[in-house]
């Protein structure tokens, strides 16, 4: 009973993780349709950032999250403005847009390489290690600040969406981005600003990971596959059904160990992944994405 | 156009032949790094042409055919460690086993677009993880060594060289058959092409299935070619993304594409690993940008613009409409 | 029409010019001078790329012993003295890469001889290479057994078999068994990354254990992934096995992330080992010198040896902070310092530049060393892979990390249980 209990604790934090690693990505790909292969090394100089200000600048982390929020977001923009501007839209762009940002991907782990080399960083503060007595067992301090961080961030951007005139445009735009020209929203305004809360979000979850693992300029490869489990399985486009996914993978996955060998618990994400593509391509709360 | 109907192009064929004939006179010039060089090329450029009967002909970008790669070059490292079977039967085992386990991704070919390429993800890391773990087929994390075959790198210059020849040919015959134009129809828009009654099902299947042998028969040949294989190195998704960037920056769709975007690869590593290691990463990001922007149709696309310039004819507006669009255009050009 | 059967020509030929043009780009030198002026040592080390880290540190070694030796002039051979022109490549850590660079190493530039990379599955790759050249290769980065059972007569292993590390650690914590200061049977917790390393650190484990049957029971027998990020629910499982020891073999970036969620999951165990790992400084930095404690490591080589061994160590010692700017070296660069001083040894003894000569030295060579016990061989019936104990430490309070096992190496008395437990 006590181990039961054990792994749903562990389950619920690692869905905090898993949630706020995806939110970028989903939010990306529901209102541009584009599949933002980027997000890991966003998440990566995420990562890097909250290192760095904290070396040198002894910032603590979670101080620092509205600096690499804002940094992260100025990136994403610029990187629409540049460059995924010019992919065309719909379905056609699909591979192009995967292989544009996989380019960028690649640029930004050359680009943590030549400044910070290949050695692995981590990142420790004081309460690195401190842990919480919950219920029989002890929780990490930094995993609870992400469970908060995760059900913070669906409720903000709730209140984004539908509270302001930017989320009535967003969604708007989302669903039917030539109508919004007809009516006078600037579209193209509409999907920078998306695009950097979708690297902002990528950013802020680089810099929680910081606080919780080493890294190095290959991180965030196997961040971004998880995502990507999340994100379908969710639905491609609904924020909910992300926070909802990650929960079923992270349950999912803790409690494979009852059954598999420990290794072969990641395994068990892709096969969702794909399976739930195949099954219920809309994933558990999304449109459809067959034809 | 671009079927038959016309006269066989006996100019083509003969290029190709003396393009062949050449590669097997070359070992008399070249030294033993070189020649193995081109061996690692031709590899790569049948895996690269067999990733493009997919990506390029059907439009289903996979992201995860180092499955088959790794499954080709184990089962034929298995093979020749328990067996007697000479390498070449060997290899076509592990070429056949790649192509049924490609047949297993059947249910995933319903997707289009991004959906399919990230269920080929999907499938590529579940295998990663299930193989390296399956120490009695891979070895585990360990690897495979096999014995090494007195005088084998030059034997498999040859063997190397036919592989990639037969493949080009193979490519380049299905783009000038119907069967091309019905895969082409497929890319285009798969409910229309099943409309006017090509079964897109089957051709995807068919497809899917010799491309993935094509990719397991080369991963076969890899493994005799190093002596050594490992699971993380074979399944790996470095080993799945660089099929991709070989098509992609050659030109997807075309022949000539995967072809030169292989011998870029293999050559482009080695010069700039010596001089600046640091920056190969960044230079393919970069490429990939440039390309996926200006030019979708990657070196080939370049090269036919040349041309184009060349002959004074008017620039066409290629990239407007995506990278696999365009290369339907690309093959007007016969490419 | 007419017009695409020209461009498929051109194209070709286009491609067949590439080739031509690759081939003359990189057609070497010709056959090399036949009166040697120089000895041409090549080698790769992974210096970008997932073991950047520890390449950086055996490039340190290796250059240190090629100043060394080419500090008179060069290497005493048959009379003259030839200087050691070395070339070093990247390969990036991966397979593919370090064949076609040491394919280049000896058929484009003509090395002599090879100096091997860092990291098992690519000295296993690499070897293939030399085996099929007839060129010695002589590496102090590939530990895993299966490397050294092919059969191969070029190829000679300076770090001693990992499954070595595991069973060391064995002996250490069956002495403190017998000694009474842990149970009698003690339950093992095994938790191995998958790699070759892991693999064998975790054979070495359990032949120690089956061979005292009964007296440790392995009741945690996991892997996980290399860069794992979380091992919540693999340490849910260790800590409801109720085991009394905690065995682990990691990286660095994982046993940091494993250290530290171990700790504040509030576990404890008697003995904690991450197999090689433990007193790294970076790990130090990013758990805190608390978090550390009595963390037991087994490595192939330790600065301390200087004062135990003296010798060779301590001379090395020596050198190596005199170049690198007060800095203690550490195995990493012992074992390419080691390595590349045991080629040109080799050389040396020959007595001339030539590969077979330097094969047979190398076969049946026996030297002081700096290695663990003081002697090095590379012995036939282990496949031409050195054999050599290796030396336990354990962080102790004060920031220290003293060598506790070998008896005739130990600098002081190794702690068990971890009285961090006691708590």
């Amino acid at each position: 009973m006590a181990r039961l209990l054990d792994l749903a604790i562990s389950a619920i934090l690692l869905a905090g993780l898993y949630a706020t690693m995806a939110y970028g990505l989903g939010l990306i790909y529901g209102v541009l349709r584009v599949v933002n292969l980027a997000h890991g090394g966003v998440i990566m100089a995420g990562a890097y950032l909250g290192w760095w200000l904290h070396d040198r600048l002894g910032l603590d982390p979670y101080l620092s999250i509205p600096i690499v929020v804002v940094v992260a977001f100025a990136f994403g923009a610029v990187l629409y403005r540049v460059l995924v501007r010019h992919l065309p839209r719909g379905a056609a762009g699909g591979p192009a847009s995967l292989l544009l940002l996989f380019g960028v991907w690649l640029v930004l782990r050359n680009g943590a390489y030549l400044l910070f080399t290949g050695n692995d960083h981590a990142l420790r503060t004081s309460y690195s290690t401190r842990a919480l007595p919950f219920l029989g067992t002890w929780v990490s301090v930094n995993r609870v600040a992400v469970l908060a961080i995760a059900l913070v961030v669906p409720a903000a951007l709730h209140v984004l969406l539908r509270r302001t005139y930017l989320g009535k445009a967003i969604r708007a735009v989302a669903q039917n981005a030539d109508s919004c020209t007809l009516v006078g929203v600037d579209v193209e305004r509409i999907y920078t600003v998306t695009f950097g809360i979708g690297t902002a979000l990528a950013g802020l979850a680089g810099l929680l990971s910081a606080t919780l693992f080493a890294f190095n300029p290959a991180f965030g490869a196997g961040e971004l596959l998880k995502s990507f489990v999340v994100v379908v399985l969710g639905g491609l486009g609904s924020i909910v059904g992300t926070a909802v996914a990650a929960l079923i993978l992270a349950v999912i996955e803790v409690f494979a160990i009852l059954v598999l060998p420990s290794y072969l618990t990641a395994a068990v994400g892709f096969v969702m992944l794909v399976v739930v593509l195949v099954v219920r391509p809309g994933g558990l709360f999304g449109e459809r994405v067959l034809g | 156009m671009t079927l038959a109907g016309r006269e066989p192009p006996w100019r083509v064929l003969a290029g190709f032949a003396a393009v062949v004939a050449a590669l097997a006179a070359a070992p008399l010039l070249l030294d033993a790094y070189t020649q193995n060089l081109f061996t690692l090329a031709f590899l790569m450029i049948a895996g690269a042409l067999a990733w493009n009967w997919m990506g390029g002909y059907v439009g289903q970008v996979s992201f995860g055919h180092a499955a088959m790669f790794g499954i080709g070059g184990f089962v034929a490292a298995r093979l020749m460690l328990a067996t007697p079977v000479p390498a070449p039967l060997a290899w076509l085992a592990g070429g056949l086993v790649a192509g049924v386990f490609a047949l297993g991704a059947h249910p995933t070919l319903r997707l289009r677009g991004p959906y399919f390429s990230i269920a080929t993800i999907g499938l590529g890391e579940a295998s990663r993880l299930v193989f390296t773990y399956w120490e009695r087929f891979t070895g585990g994390a360990s690897g495979l060594s096999l014995p090494l075959v007195a005088g084998g790198k030059e034997a498999l210059y040859f063997w190397g060289l036919a592989l990639a020849a037969a493949v080009t040919a193979a490519s380049w015959a299905i783009r000038r058959s119907a069967l091309g134009l019905q895969l082409l129809a497929i890319k285009a828009d798969v409910d229309a092409a099943g409309d006017v009654g090509v079964s897109s099902t089957f051709l995807q299947d068919l497809v899917f299935v010799l491309s993935g042998a094509v990719v397991g028969l080369s991963g076969a040949l890899y493994a005799s070619y190093f002596s050594f294989i490992e699971p993380n190195d074979m399944f790996g998704f470095d080993r799945s993304i660089s099929f991709v960037l070989m098509c992609v920056i050659g030109g997807i769709g075309t022949v000539l594409g995967p072809v030169l975007g292989a011998i870029v690869f293999v050559l482009l590593r080695q010069f700039l690993l010596a001089s600046y290691p640091q920056l190969y990463l960044g230079l393919y990001g970069i490429l990939l940008i440039l390309i996926i922007l200006f030019e979708p149709l990657g070196l080939t696309g370049l090269a036919l613009r040349v041309r184009r310039r060349l002959r004074r004819k008017p620039p066409r507006a290629l990239h407007a409409a995506g990278p696999l669009a365009s290369s339907a255009s690309a093959n007007e050009e016969g490419c | 029409m007419k017009d695409r059967a020209p461009w498929r020509r051109r194209s070709f030929g286009t491609v067949a010019l590439a080739a031509i043009l690759a081939l003359a780009a990189c057609k070497s030198r010709g056959p090399g001078a036949e009166s040697k002026t120089e000895i041409k040592i090549g080698a790769t080390l992974p210096l970008t790329g997932s073991e950047a880290r520890i390449g950086g540190f055996y490039k340190e070694g290796y250059d240190l012993a090629v100043e060394q030796a080419n500090a008179g002039g060069g290497l005493e051979v048959g009379g003259k003295r030839l200087p050691v022109r070395f070339t070093l490549l990247d390969d990036t850590s991966t397979q593919a890469t370090a064949v076609s660079l040491a394919d280049r190493l000896v058929n484009g530039d003509k090395v002599d001889f090879l100096l091997g990379t860092y990291a098992s599955h690519l000295v296993e790759a690499q070897s293939t290479v030399a085996e099929q050249n007839k060129v010695p290769y002589v590496n102090g980065g590939g530990g895993a057994t299966q490397i050294y059972r092919r059969g191969y007569k070029y190829l000679f292993g300076l770090l001693a078999p990992v499954e070595l590390l595991g069973s060391t650690l064995m002996q250490w914590i069956d002495g403190e068994q017998q000694a009474g200061r842990l149970p009698k049977p003690s339950r093992i917790a095994l938790v191995w990354e998958n790699t070759a390393h892991g693999k064998d650190f975790r054979r070495g484990v359990q032949e120690f254990a089956q061979q005292r049957q009964g007296a440790y029971p392995i009741v945690v027998d996991e892997s996980f992934e290399l860069d794992g990020k979380d091992f919540g629910a693999l340490l849910g499982k260790v800590k409801a096995s109720g085991a009394d020891l905690f065995l682990a073999d990691a990286h660095l970036p994982d046993y940091i992330t494993m250290q530290r969620q171990y700790v504040s999951a509030g576990l404890c165990h008697k003995v904690v080992s991450y197999g090689a790992r433990g007193s790294e400084k970076g790990a130090i930095d990013a758990l805190g010198p608390d978090n550390v404690l009595y963390i037991l490591s087994a490595v192939w080589w330790s600065p301390q040896l200087a004062e135990r061994q003296g010798g060779l160590a301590k001379d090395f010692v020596e050198v190596f902070k005199a170049k690198y700017g007060g800095r203690t070296p550490e195995w990493y660069q012992a074992l390419g310092y080691e390595t590349a001083r045991a080629l040109f040894t080799a050389i040396q003894q020959a007595g001339k530049v030539d590969r077979e000569a330097v094969r047979a030295k190398l076969a049946e060579m026996k030297i002081p060393s700096l290695l663990p016990g003081g002697q090095l061989s590379f012995a036939a019936d282990h496949g031409q892979q050195a054999y050599y104990p290796f030396v336990v430490q354990q962080n102790l309070p004060g920031g220290r990390s003293p060598l506790v096992f070998p008896k005739e190496v130990a600098l002081a008395e190794g702690v068990a249980p971890n009285p961090r437990c006691a708590k």
